[in-house]
């Protein structure tokens, strides 16, 4: 087997412990729950706006059909 | 028979269009990956606090996500890199706003020499400019081609290929005069 060369090497760290991944999943689950118990199923559609106390991204139900953005490049991580 | 995997656009893709709970899938394909990415520059104990963090951010971007981007890691990549800088602006002890570092990398070094790893190296990376350290890390330590890595910075694939290239020449330089 090939050793890792020595940059790569520098970067390796143990794989977390599950009770790390579980607890991070449980606060996305949180934001899966908030968004199906806050979606008007009679709407059918969102759109997005801006929460500022939250810094993040908040649904709220609205009568105009969702249009997708068209993205012509990749994914946007935002910043 | 052989079931074909669903890729993470199609999952990401689904979730943002009545069935939400589709993202816990992308979130398990990565995680492990997503955190080793926090943890090679801020810390285990770190990383474990903003991981949630950069799961909620991703869902809550996801409607913006393309899905013909088959693979999410370089996207999630990038939405850790933003959280982590939110975290270091944010520290009480960073400062003044304006002298607030976004890439405390003498820390990294600080950690990396107390685990005993190879101090001229993390040196020559720690003397690199902030954006060359970003693709020669992305493509050393997270595996990622050139073009994810550009991606995940959110630059054009020949930019973030020249930063690798001038990356990649410094350090050899470097370690060379190092070994000389």
């Amino acid at each position: 087997m090939t050793p890792p060369d020595p940059l790569t090497a520098l970067g390796s760290v143990e794989p977390p412990m599950p009770d790390v991944l579980d607890a991070a999943r449980e606060a996305l689950w949180s934001a899966i729950t908030h968004e199906m118990l806050t979606k008007d199923p009679s709407a059918g559609q969102t759109t997005r706006t801006t929460d500022p106390a939250a810094g993040q991204t908040a649904r709220h139900p609205s009568p105009e059909p969702r249009v997708r953005r068209q993205r012509s490049g990749p994914p946007d991580p935002g910043t | 028979m052989r079931v074909e995997r669903e890729t993470d656009g199609t999952l990401i893709e689904r979730s943002a269009r009545g069935r939400p709970d589709a993202f816990v899938e992308v979130v398990r394909r990565h995680e492990v990956a997503v955190h080793g990415f926090l943890a090679r520059r801020a810390g285990r104990q770190v990383a474990a606090d903003l991981l949630g963090e950069v799961w909620v951010r991703a869902f809550a971007g996801r409607d913006g996500y393309d899905p013909a981007y088959a693979d999410a890691r370089p996207w999630l990549f990038g939405i850790a890199r933003n959280v982590l800088r939110a975290h270091w602006r944010a520290r009480p002890e960073a400062g003044p706003a304006s002298d607030r570092a976004e890439d405390p990398w003498d820390e990294v070094i600080d950690r990396l020499d107390s685990a005993g790893r190879a101090h001229a190296l993390t040196a020559a990376i720690g003397a690199l400019p902030p954006a060359e350290r970003d693709v020669l890390l992305l493509v050393a330590w997270e595996q990622l081609t050139p073009a994810q890595a550009a991606v995940a910075l959110g630059v054009p694939p020949g930019t973030a290929r020249s930063r690798l290239h001038r990356a990649r020449a410094a350090l050899r330089l470097v370690l060379a005069e190092e070994k000389a």
